[in-house]
Formats: structure tokens, sequence, C-alpha cells
């Protein structure tokens, strides 16, 4: 079996080392993420305070939050590439089923983000000038930015959620189900880190010396790690039937340092040391990293624990599929380069390929696919028609016939097949009109019968028109004496054209004259 | 492994990749690339004695560049992911498991080049006075990453449509340095700058500040710079163009004019001329420091210029005919052994397919159909959309859109065939008459024409 046989089976890494991978990979996005939007939010909560206080300083200072949003953002978007690749190779099953039952959503991210990061934009920029069109855009570009992690969560718990699949594919979500809670808690515990991270950033970046500012984002900090804890403990009993030793360690270590995180930041004696470093802000430096590495780490740790037994399942399923289908490489390798070598711009091929099935290689009509016909295909070496009116069929199709269209070949290709169908039937020749007296019980005949369709001149009548499939226009297309004289004899399957072999064969030669001559 | 299929309705799965690929496209190729250059050329001449406007021209243009390259830019490249993800799993799933270092590495490219995009942006203030050297080395480093990411991503672009040995051989060289590799990537840089350009020389002729002689240094400098992009744009399309094959080629104006236009076949050659000789005539009038000229070639120029943009992606995505990978998989996401298999025993699809929509209330035949339909035809065609399945088959019985669908990859060159059991097929085609016979009545026709 050669390596891409499937290329689902082809796996760029030892399996171990793409999680390990993916680990640092997503840590680094959603670092990145939870800054972005810890920024966005205290942007805006702080925006609104300074309106209603009305203080311009204050607003600088705020712009400066908001400016670094620009950076954030996009450094969330393009780590989050790294992640999404490992994810989709790692995780192919429940990835692409939980994002391909949830498409609508999933696929709303894209104008939601752009929505979010220019109306964000616009937030910073107008912040100073116009305070009304930067609360507008403000509130716009966070209300989007906001619903992102939302449809992100969604997904995840949906992809981590195998048993959930086939019932949200139906729409038939249990109210008991878990999902839900589940979801609602694990967006507000990234809303909550997003908060953590993003005061903590803003506190060693963009504060400076303010004390103000720094005892309003350790405020901010303070807050966020007991929002935190009081939204992981209902959070963890939403996942507690797959909980494992590795899980429950990871968060142990990440509950103990929030722990520690809140008692370095308790409000009480607020105090700034006066060489300007911020107060306990090496445990900070220390702790936080612990926090978020563990967190991820148990996230991790849970996804694994449900989708790698899945994922290598499905594995093997498709390494049991490849192998069945092993045999049928050489066909397909063979019918592909047999495709490559047939250029569909002349005449030849374009008749073989689109015409043959149906017509077959005489034209006689006898093709393959026209056993499935109920109407007959048409004899076309009996057929001696006007060019333009063949290319109005080849264009449009016969409609209650099998005849498809063809516009989706250009001018240039029907032309082709115009001058092959020519050259090979004489298509475009002049009609054979039998040498003959005609009689007037035929001309009797045509008027008062065959008119009714066929129009007396030979262009279908209005009630001719109706029929599908309608007659040709005989005064544009006709056929040989003997294809004639057969489809007067014996009808034209199908169709409405009866047989009318009951007729005297002179009577039937002379119809055949008179349908003969209507070519003008 | 099957995986949801989802299609969108109305627009379909085509128009709603090249609706974000497009948009990608633009800004990648025309902001990202194009325009960051003219910014680094002349934040280099501002910095080496020619004048502080340069400078000055290049800082104002930096902001919004950073603004649509960060925002617009990056998401729909992402988004190209996404997209392709929800439409076509099988598909770029198996692309990402064939080209998945190159797409790591591109992933670092991309990473570095907004890193340096946001460094140059952000001490640009700081560093065009003390240290401007320094600045230009930035620009250049951005420029050398921006275009790199540019070089990988186009092995993967290229093997779409130009596969060479990879399905006889299977090697990962043989896929990735195809032979469309080196033209691709070159021709994108080229209209990358050439689309750049041209959105310098618009801002320059209708917004530019300073003197009216500066200003006619900057469109004349934008106005060469495009010309030569232009000329190197022509010289690598050709080369790409003659590399494709034949086969794939000779489809191209119907890829663009479609059924409604493809009988009038001289319409896009004179349209393409019609748009390449406004770009030229855009590019001398800057060259020749005609304010007013480009001023009213800017717009037509610039639609038109998105028109190619957009002509050229929709001719590399749909010429390709069957294939999704070709000499792999049919665009519908078959694999070609998984079709050899059906038709050679009758292998039914439905049992292997994990997600039939079930919350609808057709009968389990309909439903059926509606699935096998998905499955077989909804990457291309929609029910009530772009190219609505209902209007192709309008007028056909029921006995002929059973012997279509038997015979549609011969029919019709970049048909898929079908996959699945002759059983199956039936149900799909009567599926099908169904749809495109709902509530018809016979009426009579235009005396003469043909219906």
């Amino acid at each position: 079996m050669a390596p891409w046989q499937d290329l689902f089976l082809a796996l760029p890494l030892p399996e171990i080392w793409l999680r390990i991978l993916l680990f640092v990979t997503f840590g680094l996005h959603l670092l990145f993420v939870l800054l972005m939007l810890g920024t966005a939010m205290l942007g805006f909560i702080y925006f609104l305070n300074d309106c209603c206080s009305g203080s311009r300083v204050e607003m600088g200072w705020n712009q400066r939050v908001v400016k670094s949003h620009l950076g954030l953002k996009s450094l969330a978007v393009v780590l989050g590439v790294g992640p999404l690749l490992i994810i989709q190779v790692i995780y192919s099953l429940g990835f692409f089923t939980a994002t391909g039952l949830q498409a609508f959503t999933w696929l709303s991210v894209i104008p939601l983000l752009i929505l979010a990061f220019l109306a964000i934009e616009l937030f910073e920029h107008k912040m100073l000038s116009r305070p009304w069109l930067a609360f507008v855009s403000g509130a716009l570009g966070l209300g989007a930015l906001l619903t992102v992690p939302a449809i992100f969560t969604g997904a995840l718990s949906l992809m981590e959620r195998p048993g959930e699949w086939s019932g949200f594919a139906a729409k038939a979500l249990a109210p008991g189900s878990v999902y839900r809670p589940h979801w609602l808690f694990r967006y507000l515990h990234v809303l909550g880190a997003a908060i953590v991270f993003g005061a903590a950033f803003h506190l060693f970046f963009t504060a400076g010396q303010d004390s103000e500012k720094r005892a309003r984002l350790r405020a901010w900090l303070f807050g966020s790690v007991l929002f935190q804890v009081a939204v992981g403990v209902p959070l963890l009993f939403t996942v507690a039937d797959v909980f494992n030793w590795p899980v429950l360690s990871a968060v142990t270590l990440g509950s103990a340092a929030a722990m520690a995180v809140a008692w370095t930041l308790r409000p009480a004696p607020v105090m700034t040391l006066s060489d300007g470093t911020i107060q306990g802000g090496r445990a900070l430096l220390l702790l936080l990293p612990v926090i978020f590495v563990s967190m991820l780490a148990a996230r991790q740790f849970l996804q694994d624990s449900t989708l790698m037994p899945l994922h290598r399942q499905a594995r093997t399923a498709l390494a049991r599929e490849s192998a069945d289908l092993a045999r049928f490489q050489q066909p397909a390798l063979d019918a592909f380069r047999v495709k490559l070598a047939t250029v569909y711009d002349n005449g030849p091929t374009l008749y073989e390929k689109s015409c043959q099935p149906c017509h077959g290689a005489g034209g006689l009509g006898d093709g393959p696919a026209a056993r499935r016909l109920l109407v007959r295909a048409e004899d076309i070496a009996a057929v001696r028609a006007d060019r333009d009116y063949v290319r109005q069929v080849l264009l449009a199709g016969w409609p209650g016939s099998g005849m498809p269209y063809f516009t989706v070949f250009d001018k240039d290709k029907i032309d082709a097949l115009l001058d092959q169908l020519d050259a090979s039937f004489t298509l475009f020749g002049p009609t054979t009109v039998p040498r003959r007296e005609v009689g007037q019980q035929a001309r009797d005949l045509w008027k008062n019968t065959c008119a009714t369709c066929h129009g007396a001149t030979g262009q279908p009548s209005p009630f001719g028109l109706t029929l599908r499939p309608a007659p040709p226009d005989l005064s544009r297309f006709s056929l040989q004496p003997e294809r004639s004289l057969q489809i007067i004899t014996e009808g034209y399957p199908g169709t409405v054209m009866q047989p009318y072999r009951d007729l005297p064969e002179e009577t039937r030669r002379d119809l055949v004259a008179i349908s003969s001559n209507l070519r003008r | 492994m099957i995986f949801p299929l989802i299609h969108v309705p109305a627009l379909g799965d085509g128009m709603t990749i090249a609706l974000n690929a497009v948009l990608h496209v633009l800004i990648s190729h025309g902001v990202a690339i194009g325009m960051t250059i003219l910014i680094v050329i002349f934040q280099n001449l501002g910095a080496t004695g020619r004048g502080g406007f340069w400078e000055e021209t290049a800082r104002t243009l930096l902001k919004p560049v950073v603004i649509v390259t960060t925002s617009v830019g990056a998401v729909t490249g992402v988004g190209i992911w996404f997209i392709t993800g929800i439409l076509a799993p099988e598909g770029i799933g198996s692309l990402i498991h064939l080209f998945f270092w190159p797409w790591f590495i591109e992933w670092w490219a991309f990473t570095t080049e907004v890193v340096l995009l946001l460094i140059y942006y952000f001490l640009w203030d700081r560093l065009a006075q003390r240290r401007p050297r320094l600045l230009m080395a930035l620009g250049w480093a951005y420029v050398a990453v921006a275009l790199s990411s540019a070089v990988l991503i186009s092995g993967i672009l290229g093997f779409m449509l130009t596969p060479d040995g990879w399905p006889q051989g299977g090697t990962f060289s043989q896929a990735y340095f195809n032979p469309t590799f080196v033209p691709q990537f070159m021709l994108r840089i080229s209209a990358g700058i050439v689309l750049g350009a041209l959105l310098v020389l618009g801002w320059t002729a209708w917004r530019f500040k300073g003197a009216a002689h500066e200003r006619g240094r900057v469109l004349r400098l934008t106005g060469l710079v495009m010309l030569a992009a232009m000329g190197s744009t022509a010289l690598f399309a050709w080369i790409y163009f003659s590399r494709i094959p034949m086969t794939y080629l000779t489809h191209w104006k119907f890829s663009v004019a479609t059924s409604a236009w493809s009988q009038v076949p001289n319409l896009l050659p004179a349209l393409n001329t019609v748009a390449v000789a406004c770009l030229a005539l855009a590019a001398v009038a800057g060259l020749l420091k005609r304010r007013r000229t480009s001023m009213l070639l800017f717009l037509p120029a610039l639609l038109l210029a998105v028109g190619m943009v957009a002509e050229f992606e929709r001719v590399r995505e749909f010429v390709r005919g069957p294939y999704l990978l070709p000499g792999y998989m049919y665009a519908n996401q078959t694999r070609m052994v998984r079709q050899q298999a059906a038709m050679a025993q009758g292998r039914p699809l439905a049992p292997s397919m994990n997600w039939v929509n079930a919350a609808t209330d057709n009968a389990p035949e309909a439903q059926l159909g509606r699935a096998l339909f998905d499955a077989n035809c909804g990457v291309c065609h929609t029910i009530g959309g772009i190219n609505d399945i209902t209007v192709r088959l309008q007028g056909r019985t029921l006995e002929s859109v059973n012997a279509l669908t038997s015979i549609t990859e011969s029919m019709v060159p970049f048909m898929t065939p079908f996959n699945g059991s002759e059983q199956e097929r039936l149900i799909m085609s009567a599926y099908l008459y169904s749809l495109a016979n709902k509530d018809t009545l016979p009426r009579p026709q235009l005396q003469g024409e043909v219906k």
C-alpha cells in the first residue's frame, strides 16, 4: 500500500509529538486571545466609566489600553492557525464533525471577527474626538468579539462529546443534557480568564507608575480570579464523568496557584512600593503562568481522554477500508491518465464523449445510454437540417426527451461539434426529396391530421408546441425519406406521434414527400 | 470517514469560498505585499535624503495597511480554513495531511510577518528620526518574510491544478515542486505589486497633501513600479498558463462566462484586453505625472483589476474540473478508488454516510435522494440558488434524468461521476426529477422558439 493510499492515514509526526505541539501552539494562541478579549472588555468598561466622569486625562490612558488591541488581536488570529492545523490532523473526526454540525454558526466567526476588529479600531480612534461614535462602535465591536468565544467553546464542547453528536444533528438536545451548562460555564471561564490576564498585562505594561491605575487593575485582577474559582467549580462538575488523575493534578495545581494569587492581591492594605515596583509583582509573574499552563493541561488531558480513543478507532477503520480499496488504485490512475489526455476542444472528442453515449458511434441513436430512454435518441445519420437550428437544439436541449442542453461548451466548441456532425453525417446537406407526384389524399391528410401538430408549413402549430417533446420544425429540419417513412409507419415511441401503418404505402410515401418538401 | 456534509443554500459552495478567497487575495497580495513594498521603498528614499515627503507618504499609508491587513486580510486567510473545513472536510483534511510541513512553516512565516509589520508600525515614530537605517532593515525583513509566505503557499496551490507525477509516484516533492510552483508565486507576487501600486497611485492622485512636484515624484515612481510589475505579471502568467494541462485550459471561457455568456467567446478576451489597457494607461499616467488622468483612471482600473483577480482565481479553481486533488479525489470529495470500487462492484454509498439529515418531513426515499445529491452534486449545484439543479433538469423526463446521471463525467468534462450503487443512482434521479417538475404545467411556447 503506497503511503498516500489514504491521505488521512499519513501523519506528519508521531501522535505524541503532535499532541505536545498542539499544547504549545494552542497555549500561545489562547494567551493572546485572552489578552485581546481582556483588553477589549477592560477598555470598554473604563471608557464607560471615564465617559461618565468626563475626564479627558483618564480617557487618554484608556486609549493607550485599547491601542494595544491591534497587536494583540493580530497575534491572536495568526497564532490560531498552528493549532487549527494540528487539530485537523489529530482530531479530524471530532473537529470536522463538530464544526460541520454547527456549520453556519462556525462560519459566522469570519464576519464577526472582521466586524469586531474594525469596530474596535474605530472605537479607539474616536474615543477622544467623538465619544458617541466610540460608544456605538465599541459596543458593537465588543458584542461581536464576545460572541466568537461562545462559538468556539460551543464547537469544542461538542467536539469533546461524541455522545451528543447525533442528538445535536437531530436538533433534539435533551434539557437534562450536560452540554449546555458545560458550554455556559466554559464560556464564562474564558471571559473570566480574559479579565485575569488582560488586567495583569496592563498592570505590567500600560499602567506605568500611576498608583490609581494599578489599584484599579489589581481590583479587576483580584475579582476575576475569585470569579474564576466560582465558575470553575461547577465547570468541573460538568466534566466529572471523564475525570482522571492527570486532570485532577493539573486542576489542583492551578487552583492552588489561583488561591495564592488571590492572597497576594487581597484588597487590604493597598500600598505602592516607593521604587515603582508592583506589589506582589514577582509572585504574579510566577503564579499566573502556572495557572495558565495547568488549566491548559487539564483541558488537553480531558480532550485527549475522549478524542484519542475515538480517533484511533476511526484510523483503524480507515486503514481497513483503504486496504480493501487498494486494488482499485491502478484502474483509478488509468482513468485519470485517460482524462488528462482528453482535450474537449475538438469535434471528434466532443461527439465521442458528449453525444455518442446516446446517439452511438454511427449516429444511429443506438448508444449504450440510449437504452434507458423512452424517447429514442434520433438517428443523426438520417437528419438533414439548418446549422442554426441544430445549434439551437444543442444549446437548449429538447424538453420532454433525453436531449440535454450543451451551453456547458462555449461557442467555439459548439462550432467544432457542428462541423464534426456535418463531416460525419452530412448533417447540413440538402434534403433528399423523393421525386413523385403527391396525391390529393395525402395532401388532405397532411392538412387535416399532420398539421394539427406539425403545422401547415412544417412549423409546429401552437398545439404542437404544448407537447413534450414538441415536434421538430420541419421547415428547418428534415429526415432522410426512409427514416421518415419508418416514423410515419411505426410512430415515434414515447411521443404522441402514433403509427399510421394502416394507411396505404403510397399515401405514406406521399406524406414523406410532403414533409421533405417543407424544408426551406 | 465521512463527515457531515454541508452545502450553502442559494449562494452555493463555490461562491461562498470565492467571496472570502478573492477578498483575501486582494488584501494579501495587493496590500500586504504590493502596497507594503512601495511603503518600504518610500521610507528608504526618505531615509537616504531624497526628501521628507517620501517618509510622510509612507507613514500615512502604513496605518490603513496595518489595520486592513491584520483585520480583514488575516481573518479571511483563516476564514478559508474555516469554510473549506465545513464544505470539504475530506478534501482539506487530505491536503493538510499531505502538506502539513509547508503549512506549518508557512504559519511561522505568517506569524513573523505580522510581528515584523507590527514592530515596523509601532516603532516607526521612534526609529524614523533616530535610526532610519534600522527601520529600513525592518521594512525589508518584512518584505522578505511576506514574499516567503507567498512562496510557501504556492506549492500547495499549484499542486491542485498540476500534480505532475504525484498521482503515480506519491512523493511529497513531486506534489510540492509541481510545474506551476515557480510561475505561480512569481505571478502572484508580480500581480500583487501591480495591485498595490495601483492603490498607491489612486491615493497619491486623490489624497496626497504635499506640494505638486512632490506628488509628481510619487506618481512617477509608483507608475514605473506598476508598469514593470505589469510586464513581469504578463510574462509569468504566460508561463503559468502554458504549464496547465490543455484538457483543463480549454474550459477557461466557460468557467468565467458560465452558461449565460459562454456563447460569446470573444467577450472575455476583449474584456481582459480593456482591463490590461486601462491598467497600463493608469501606470503611464502616473509615470508622466498626470494627476488628473490618474485620478480618472484609478477607479475603473481598480474595478477591472479586482475583476481580473476574481477571474484568475475562478479559472484556477474551476478548470481542474472534476478533481479536488487530481488523480486522487473528485471535486465532490469522493476518492477515485472509492468511485472505481462503486463502479466495478455496485458499492452503495449510503451505508458509509454517517450523517444524513433526517430532520426533514421528506419520505425516506426522498431523504436518501437528497443525501445522495448532497454527496454527489452539492459541491457545484444548489437547489433553488446558483447553478440550480432544478433549472438544469427542467424539461427532462424521468428516464432521461436517469440516463444523464449515468454519463455525467463523459457528457460534461468538469462533472464528477456518480458514486454509489445503481439503485441509489435511480433513487437520486427520481428525487431530482420530482424537484425539477414541481408545479410545472404544460403551456404553449412562442412560435418558432425551441425551448
